[in-house]
């Protein structure tokens, strides 16, 4: 017969014993059991609808069975049933003896955060403490977007925005911060229009600058929360260095095509960082940005407020964050998952012996060339051709075979079929490049000359000799030789 | 029902509030039960498994709990309670404790830690319909 043990202090209701004989397959059957034979348990197990009270847990063997199918949990002969209480407590912050003063909110204020105000997980405390906070948002774009509109109604004190972009016709189908109106505007004038129109109680601070290691700590320093909504590896490595370095939370946003992740790194509360999730940054070229694999419109409005709604509970310290855990969220399946997350001991930047200390080179650790040190903008490899060049030999009818590496649904958007050119997606281009002359005068395009590169490789490894790369792609070509060409 | 804790144990328990300051801290009480009294024999500091925040929240592990219930079981002892501290608050149990009070039959032991430095210690009993805390005497 399996057997529960009961904790010392419901004995007294059991006989004194420690352990009482139970019948039943699954858990809900051997409770059943329990409280019939001892009809006095009931009221301290369950509560008056009949629900296991919240401080009960039951273990069979180590596990909870709320982690397993609850109450049909199955169980065996040789099982070890536990009642065991979850224990917890805190301080309430009404009481709080040495409390920082928070701000005021005036009849305006209170009239406009209602909805807040009556749940008593905000109330009057929690929107004071969110007007006493500052969150810092790197970067006003798909993720920057919700996260500042969403932060600045819900009253936020201070926000500060970190952006040196200018708004673009691509941006709009995700950064609803920016209008067509604002198409060529710098997108901290148009994201501040908006928020100040949004909630003028919320005091905006804008960096028009790139975040770098020798002016990040500085702007970090100064906020609560730091909001990482980058699109580029050496700024995510550089926003999450900088939080752990001055102790903030970092609270992390990732979007690319229909998928996105979620978290909250802040290892002075004893959670991970971002380096325990990735201590290394892919090689770069490897993982696809968004403006080169495309993103869901939609995603960095899910992810973004997934992020707001974070620093919101960090800063009213409510609920459960996602600190040790990492959200992930597939948008065609729609489906979330979640991911236990640990902190790494080994850790060069939050572990136990960390050889990180201050801010580092950035764009060395991800393998980048700094801009300062790639050859002007009119110099030109032997192994490129501009689009001026290529439209020139085209025009002075040289027979030149044009291959386009990009996917078929781009060369729907815009393609060079006037001159001849063909498709061939890199990822088939191992196998098919006998299809090609090596005798011909080749050149390779994609979007931006990333992949054609790759391309490139492959015929130079395959002998090819006549063979060259259209800098910049086919947006260059856009740019340089056909204005009327879509870009995208 | 009342408590009966030695200097000592109030002592441990003022160290370990201490020392986790500014985060809260907590631990089990473990002894017996004579003549109606609870009286503690040995205080049993845990880890706090709050990953968020722990300045003004704790929460033990239940497998802490259970392998505490098997070794005290093998001395001949109980679990009777819990401590824990409040980081610059006084040494009365909040709405939260409140609502996270398992037992009517346990102790409640809170100390309070002002900058730092342990201030207060306050023992408190849950009322049988779980509405309140009443003090204890310590």
């Amino acid at each position: 017969m399996p057997k529960i043990s009961v904790p010392t202090a419901l004995r007294q209701y059991i006989g004194g014993e420690t352990t009482v004989d139970v019948q039943g397959d699954k858990i809900g059957e051997a409770l059943n059991s329990l409280t019939a034979q001892y009809p006095e348990l009931k009221k301290h197990l369950f509560d008056a609808e009949g629900r296991l009270r919240n401080f009960v847990n039951i273990y069979v063997n180590d596990e909870d069975i709320r982690y397993q199918q609850r109450e049909d949990t199955p169980i065996k002969e040789s099982d070890e049933i536990s009642i065991i209480p979850s224990i917890a407590g805190g301080v309430t912050a009404e009481n709080r003896i040495k409390e920082a003063v928070l701000p005021e909110l005036n009849n305006d204020e209170i009239a406009r955060y209602s909805r807040h105000l009556i749940m008593p997980e905000v109330g009057m405390e929690g929107q004071r403490k969110l007007k006493s906070a500052s969150i810092l948002l790197i970067g006003a774009g798909g993720l920057g977007s919700p996260l500042g509109l969403y932060l600045a109604a819900a009253g936020i004190g201070r926000l500060g925005l970190v952006d040196f972009d200018v708004v673009d016709h691509s941006n709009l189908q995700r950064q609803v911060l920016h209008g067509t109106k604002d198409v060529g505007r710098p997108k901290l004038h148009s994201a501040k229009d908006r928020l100040a129109d949004i909630n003028p109680h919320v005091q905006i601070d804008t960096y028009e600058l790139a975040l770098r290691s020798d002016n990040a700590l500085k702007i970090v320093r100064e906020y609560d929360v730091i909001i990482d909504g980058t699109d580029n590896f050496q700024t995510r490595y550089l926003a999450n260095d900088a939080s752990v370095l001055e102790g903030k939370p970092n609270v992390y946003g990732s979007i690319f095509r229909f998928d996105g992740q979620a978290s909250v790194f802040y290892p002075k509360a004893g959670g991970p960082c971002y380096r325990c999730l990735y201590p290394e940054p892919p090689p770069p070229g490897l993982v696809p940005s968004c403006a080169e694999g495309g993103v869901l419109g939609i995603l960095p409005g899910i992810i973004g407020v997934i992020q707001a709604t974070e620093a919101i509970k960090l800063i009213i310290g409510q609920g459960e964050t996602l600190i040790g855990r990492l959200l992930l969220f597939d948008a065609l399946k729609m489906r979330f998952k979640e991911l236990k997350l640990r902190r790494n001991p080994e850790c060069p930047l939050c572990g136990e012996n960390p050889t990180i200390k201050e801010l580092i080179d950035y764009d060395q650790f991800c393998g980048i060339t700094p801009p300062a040190a790639q050859p002007q903008a009119a110099e030109i490899s032997d192994w490129e051709i501009t689009p001026a060049q290529l439209k020139e030999r085209l025009d002075l009818g040289e027979r030149v075979t044009i291959i386009d590496v990009r996917e078929p649904h781009e060369w729907q958007i815009a393609n060079l079929e006037n001159y001849g050119s063909r498709l061939i997606p890199l990822g088939q281009f191992g196998d098919r490049v006998n299809e090609l002359n090596p005798e011909d005068e080749i050149v390779v395009h994609c979007k931006m000359g990333g992949r054609s590169a790759k391309a490139y490789e492959v015929m130079k490894k395959a002998g090819f000799k006549k063979i060259k790369n259209l800098k910049g792609g086919i947006l260059a070509w856009a740019d340089q030789v056909d204005r009327g060409m879509p870009k995208y | 029902m009342s408590i009966k804790l030695a200097a000592d144990h109030i002592e441990a328990i003022n160290r370990h509030g201490e020392e986790a300051y500014p985060e809260e801290c907590g631990g089990l009480l473990l002894g017996i039960l004579e003549d109606g009294v609870r009286v503690i024999r040995e205080v049993l500091p845990l880890h706090n498994i709050r990953k968020d925040s722990r300045h003004n929240r704790v929460e033990l592990d239940p497998l802490d709990y259970a392998r505490a219930e098997r070794e005290a079981a093998k001395r001949g002892l109980g679990v009777w309670g819990y401590y824990h501290s409040h980081p610059n608050h006084p040494a009365v149990p909040s709405r939260f404790d409140l609502e996270h009070a398992p037992f009517t039959e346990w102790s409640y032991i809170i100390v309070s830690v002002l900058e730092g430095k342990a201030a207060d210690v306050r023992a408190w009993t849950l009322r049988e319909d779980r509405s309140q805390f009443d003090e204890e005497t310590l």
